[in-house]
């Protein structure tokens, strides 16, 4: 009775991480895109730069979810051992941490990369500095995600 | 399917410290460094001015990373030039590498990506104390209120954090996914797009975001 326990919380747990942390990447890389097509109305002639901004804008904004997926996979396919409550809580929290971490982070980052698409349409001259404050602003939005990933894999890896 | 998350490790004795070694890490990243030795004496041999065809393939690569770190830093200085172009390289071999049968990326092991960001964390501090002074360096963490002074240490350790485990992230997490989502469709069809998807262009864009980074750390301290 104790081990399908502590099974049935990973399996729970695995569910809501990776469904949390779809939610983000889906709204934020839909704005780049988003802003990538208005950009490209505006200035035709810079759409092969404007695609290149949006699918690296996008990869960055997809970070978030693919951690989320790291750790349901580690959670369906690792046994853990152990029995009782404190594992059954860590193996949930360690979902819900890592899914509801990735939302915030998913969106947040799908602003930069919008207005940086927008903005090379209207200067194409410096899209250098653009890429450039693009990433600095989506590397500093995904840090708490990061955090998320980490306190997911210690709450996962402390119960042997 | 049980040994996801296990390395193999050698543990050994030298003079009483006893040592363990990641040994696919290790052997991955030494083949990788011969691999641009062997490349780079080649070409400094046969560099040009009418380029060749390997030199053709370089050169926009460097002459792209020259231009963006001229924008960045704005300096005609080339000093940490050869330091942002290697890392790509080397960040962008270790990460495609998992392509071929048999190797492993040595960014999956967060010994790597925690090395590289500690290194360009202590190159930017150092470059940072040296250009403005050791004074000024320490009165920064003050700015702009007195009590911030934590808050702005643990921002730049963050940082160390931040960049490692993005990286290490991606890439764990990218063979990982290859690994199971292989195993569930026994290996028909999709597994090329998916070492297409994570591992050629999620490795690209990681390596270079993580030189990007790097650079970007190593300019906010030495331009005040």
């Amino acid at each position: 009775m104790h081990v399908s326990l502590i099974a049935a919380s990973q399996y729970f747990s695995a569910g809501l991480c990776m469904g949390l942390g779809a939610i983000g990447a889906g709204v934020g890389e839909g704005f780049i895109a988003g802003s990538a097509a208005k950009g490209i109305s505006r200035q035709p002639a810079m759409a092969g730069e404007i695609l290149k901004m949006m699918l690296i804008g996008q990869a960055v904004t997809e970070t978030p979810s693919i951690f989320a997926l790291v750790i349901s996979i580690l959670l369906i396919f690792k046994s853990y051992s152990g029995s009782g409550v404190i594992e059954f809580s860590a193996l949930i929290s360690a979902g819900f941490c890592m899914g509801a971490g990735a939302v915030g982070c998913g969106v947040g980052c799908g602003f930069p990369g919008a207005a940086a698409c927008e903005a090379i349409s209207r200067n194409p001259r410096i899209s250098n500095k653009i890429m450039r404050i693009m990433l600095i602003g989506q590397a500093v939005s995904q840090s708490t995600s990061i955090y998320a990933m980490v306190v997911a894999l210690v709450l996962l890896f402390v119960i042997k | 399917m049980g040994e996801i998350g296990k390395i193999l490790q050698y543990h050994f004795n030298i003079f009483g410290y006893s040592i363990t070694v990641n040994v696919e890490t290790i052997i991955m990243s030494w083949i990788i460094m011969a691999f641009l030795m062997i490349i780079s004496l080649i070409l400094y041999r046969t560099v040009s001015l009418v380029p060749n065809a390997l030199q053709n393939l370089l050169e926009p690569l460097i002459e792209g990373f020259d231009n963006l770190i001229k924008d960045t830093l704005e300096t005609d200085d080339r000093k940490f030039y050869a330091l942002i172009t290697a890392l790509f390289i080397f960040l962008f071999l270790c990460n495609i590498i998992g392509i071929i049968p048999g190797c492993e990326e040595p960014t999956k092991d967060l010994n790597t990506p925690l090395g590289y960001g500690i290194m360009g964390f202590i190159i930017a501090h150092y470059s940072g104390i040296r250009v403005k002074g050791l004074k000024k360096y320490l009165l920064e963490y003050l700015q702009p209120f007195f009590i911030m002074a934590p808050l702005n240490l643990i921002g730049e350790l963050a940082k160390i954090v931040s960049i490692s485990f993005r990286l290490f992230g991606n890439i764990m997490g990218g063979s990982i996914i290859i690994l199971v989502v292989s195993h569930l469709v026994h290996n028909l069809i999709l597994p090329p797009f998916l070492y297409a998807f994570f591992g050629l262009f999620d490795g690209t864009i990681q390596a270079f975001v993580f030189a990007m980074l790097t650079l970007v750390y190593i300019t906010l301290q030495v331009k005040e």
